[in-house]
């Protein structure tokens, strides 16, 4: 019968010291483990409220599933052979162990026979080469084709902590087999063949005769061991932390709307100072960063001037936290204020990170302290100041805020004075941008011709506050907030509608409502909901090709990716996606308070390598938007790029009033 | 060092100005006041001065809408005591709030006072060298920068052309501020009302007004709006022809 002595050739000295190895190994892991935690607990209280099976799915979903590492997919193969592999041999090994040492010795009872044994053999020799493949694929990547996201380095001495990883993981391996192979060349069982890759290593060996092979086999086996344990022990210390990091990091990730920012954690509403002020969430997030550099490809204020790597942030954060020596501060040493305000808070690093690291919010606190500091860009201080005073970003008196509305027929309604249905939020850049009044009165156009009964708030009306919250200044939004939820508890209304998805984003994630939270919506899906219903009749197919920019606080934040699709081809336009779309959308760069930012050291503006990648989809001519900031945006980066022959940007609105 | 930093609000430009249907003053209905930018940074200039060399700052000012946030913003910048007068400054002119000014830092006896060098609605001068007039304290105006000893102060006085003089000032004395050595400072709405529950304002009541010296509107009214401009091209030669055939057409010639 199919069996296997499992310390076989091993002198019972040689099991004795694995198990003594073995308790030294648990003392130093369970020590550093300790001391990640003690180090989280040195971060501020933060509660993370949810369903814990719902907790416990996303974690078997990304953790064995491999879901978000699978989003690319040669470094995802790359890592889902390593992990399973790994995973399946260290679970082999350990189970052989208590079969063993545990049921054999104490029941004498034995589950690793027969057939089953055949079938637990095969299972490991070919999950070994699944490790071998997936290590000789990380290899090559990191040393061969070295993709620039793996190059930069913070910290040098990092680069050693990946070699580390790799070279010792392929010793495990390598020296298993090997072990593996002596074992099959002395014994020679009858079932040798159902384990491949042994019992061809195990040919190698024969002619070297049993005498040399034992005593090979035992020091191999014991390089092996000590390896194993080695490596185990040295994982709180190591990049291998991430396998405890990373599921504890997914757990615990916000079940929270991703648009609601968490307010300020100190008191007075000022930001981070010092690490300590982080939440152990944050502390966490930084550990559990694994350097992959997903972030940073998808960056656009690193793609821009490379001032910003969210990557870096997290390594030169986490290192920070360990430091013994230095002295170094947090802000100036660690992180520059350059750095910080280059984000544009488009969420696209946190979309990708398999590690469920929330990078904006770790950005949006130390912006907090800047803030408090009152150091910042003078283009930004007097925006903010604006904002203050004026409750716009534009410095203009808020009496001229309805100007747009002057010789608009039939006139807008003052909500403030009469019940509507839709109270429309309009907005600074749809009230105030010279520019967008012409879209501004086209919106008012089409919802007067569908009939809708709407108004709007008119000098009441403030700036939501979304990009001034993310820019770090959260009295001056409460400030916002506070006043634009009194003006419209003065207003009797059903939904409120915006064409701007910053505004739409606060009102709907953070304006308090006091629980009685109105229906929002964005305009794209109060148009698709009116076409749906037949409100909204079109009498031109409108033919043209276009393609379609997420904004990011409609998509990535939201998860409104259809409903302006759908409006589009129901105005009979034909839509081609760009390579960037729906959650991996590109930035526009006027988030997070970028468009009140002075552009400093830009190399390539994110709107202009948007619009570079929209004028290489075939015929595409048009280029649709659903928020005022990116008409703007697009409008100027369609001119600097010289593109203006070749693609027009238009709002969704103006294929709406077209098609009519 | 005692800086007292006197400042005033005026006309915020934002709005559209309208003059009033008696037609000597601006129609104060739609008026909205914010800070003389030159006053900003003058206490700014005390900020720094404090910061750098210790002391005491104070901000007076007389009472206006949005004085209070105003002065509270003042407070969490740095200042450690704000005054506001009150009483009827409807009619006022800087001759009188300079009187009303003077009375209040005689009482205070600060060592050097810092005030905006002009605002854009000084009808009757600034406030800075009435200030010293009233006071009998030596004034240096457009100044923009200035170091502390215990009995002096070198300021850096701005000239037109750009150049710039040094000069030496026996305390206490009167400066006009033309701009503060960094842009004011932003203050963040936290600390504000932080600011708020803690600080306070003294008020001073101002029983009345001596407007003599000031000046009488005989009429205000919005620029007149002239004849539409041309703009002439062609070399110095046929330009000089060109001017000459307009000005004969117009009979001066």
């Amino acid at each position: 019968m199919p069996i296997r002595e499992t310390f076989w050739n091993i002198p019972h000295w040689a099991e004795v010291a694995q198990y003594i190895t073995a308790l030294i190994t648990v003392i130093v892991f369970l020590y550093g483990v300790g001391h990640r935690i003690l180090r989280w607990r040195k971060g501020r209280p933060e509660k993370r409220p949810g369903n814990f099976w719902t907790r416990v799915w996303l974690v078997v979903l990304q953790v064995f599933g491999q879901r978000r590492t699978l989003d690319e997919t040669f470094p995802g193969l790359m890592h889902f052979s390593i992990f399973w592999g790994m995973f399946v041999l260290a679970i082999g090994t350990a189970f052989a162990t208590v079969d063993w040492d545990v049921t054999h010795l104490f029941f004498n009872f034995q589950i690793l026979t027969g057939w089953f044994y055949i079938i637990f053999e095969l299972t490991l020799d070919v999950l070994g080469l699944l490790v071998v493949v997936g290590l000789g694929m990380a290899v090559y990547r990191r040393y061969f084709t070295r993709p620039a996201r793996l190059q930069n380095f913070p910290v040098k001495a990092l680069e050693w902590d990946d070699m580390y990883v790799l070279i010792m993981l392929s010793f495990i391996t390598l020296s298993g087999y090997l072990t593996e192979g002596l074992r099959i060349a002395v014994t020679q069982p009858d079932w040798a063949a159902w384990s491949p890759v042994g019992n061809a290593i195990a040919t190698a060996f024969l002619s070297m005769g049993d005498p040399t092979n034992q005593t090979l086999h035992l020091t191999i086996w014991s390089l092996h061991i000590l390896t194993a344990f080695g490596v185990l022990a040295s994982i709180p210390f190591t990049k291998l932390f991430h396998m405890i990091a990373v599921p504890a990091n997914i757990y615990f990730s916000s079940t929270e709307p991703a648009g609601k920012l968490s307010a300020a954690k100190v008191e007075d509403g000022s930001g981070v100072k010092e690490w300590k002020q982080f939440t152990w969430k944050q502390l966490l997030d930084f550990e559990a960063c694994t350097r992959c550099g997903r972030c940073q490809d998808v960056c656009p204020a690193y793609a821009s001037a490379q001032v910003l790597s969210p990557r870096n942030m997290m390594v030169k954060l986490d290192e920070h936290l360990w430091e013994k020596t230095g002295g170094h501060t947090l802000h100036g040493d660690i992180v520059s204020a350059a750095e910080l305000w280059a984000c544009t808070t488009c969420r696209a690093c946190v979309q990708v990170c398999p590690a469920f690291i929330d990078h904006v919010t770790t950005f949006v606190d130390l912006r907090r302290h800047l803030v408090d500091l009152g150091s910042m860009d003078k283009m930004l201080q007097d925006t903010l100041a604006n904002l203050g005073r004026y409750g716009n970003s534009f410095g203009q008196s808020e009496r001229t805020r309805a100007k747009w509305t002057q010789g608009v027929q039939p006139a807008v309604k003052d909500a403030r004075r009469e019940s509507v249905e839709y109270l429309w939020f309009v907005g600074d850049y749809a009230s105030y941008n010279a520019t967008l009044t012409d879209i501004t009165r086209k919106t008012a156009d089409v919802f007067q011709k569908t009939g809708l009964n709407f108004g709007i708030l008119f000098d009441g009306e403030r700036n939501a506050g979304n990009d001034v919250r993310r820019v770090g200044e959260e009295g001056l939004f409460e400030m916002l907030a506070d006043r634009n939820s009194q003006a419209l508890a003065k207003c009797k209304f059903e939904t409120i509608v915006t064409t701007d998805p910053h505004t739409y984003n606060t009102l709907k994630n953070e304006y308090a409502w006091n629980g009685n939270r109105p229906n929002i919506l964005h305009y794209a899906e109060l148009l698709d909901q009116l076409i749906t219903s037949g409100q909204i009749k079109f009498s031109n197919k409108l033919g043209y090709k276009v393609t379609y920019h997420d904004p990011c606080y409609l998509g990535r934040y939201n998860g409104v990716y259809d409903a302006p699709r759908r409006v589009i081809k129901a105005t009979g336009c034909e839509l081609v996606e760009m390579p960037r779309h729906g959650d991996r959308a590109f930035c526009c760069g006027a988030g997070g308070g970028r468009i009140w930012m002075d552009e400093k050291d830009i190399k390539e503006r994110p709107s202009e390598s948007r619009i570079r990648e929209a004028v290489t989809l075939n015929g595409v001519q048009t280029f649709v938007v659903a928020c005022p900031k990116d008409l703007t945006m697009y409008r100027d980066a369609v001119k600097t790029t010289g593109n203006e022959k070749d693609m027009l940007v238009r709002d969704l609105i103006e294929l709406v009033y077209e098609a009519l | 060092m005692k800086i007292a930093v006197p400042v005033k609000f005026v006309p915020d430009l934002v709005e559209e100005l309208t003059i009033d249907p008696g037609g000597t003053a601006l129609d104060t209905s739609w008026l909205r006041l914010i800070i003389n930018e030159f006053d900003d940074h003058a206490v700014e200039q005390a900020i720094l001065l404090k910061e750098r060399v210790g002391g005491q700052v104070i901000v007076a000012m007389a009472e206006a809408e949005g004085a209070d946030d105003f002065l509270f913003a003042s407070a969490a910048k740095g200042a450690d005591q704000l005054i506001r007068l009150t009483g009827d400054f409807s009619s006022s002119n800087n001759h009188a709030l300079a009187r009303a000014l003077a009375d209040l830092l005689k009482e205070l006896k600060p060592d050097l006072i810092l005030t905006g060098v002009q605002a854009h609605n000084d009808l009757d001068g600034s406030i800075g060298p009435l200030l010293a007039e009233y006071l009998g304290l030596p004034y240096v105006g457009y100044v923009a920068g200035l170091t502390a000893a215990a009995d002096m102060v070198t300021v850096r006085k701005e000239y037109a052309g750009g150049l710039i003089a040094e000069m030496e000032v026996k305390l206490p004395a009167v400066l006009g501020i033309q701009a503060a050595e960094q842009p004011p400072r932003y203050v963040a709405y936290s600390k504000i009302r932080q600011v708020m529950s803690t600080a306070k304002i003294e008020e001073r009541a101002v029983a009345s007004l001596d407007l003599s010296g000031g000046i009488t509107i005989s009429r205000m009214f919005q620029p007149e709006v002239t004849e539409r401009a041309t703009m002439m091209g062609g070399s110095p030669e046929e330009v000089a022809d060109k001017v000459i055939e307009i000005f004969k057409e117009l009979g001066t010639l």
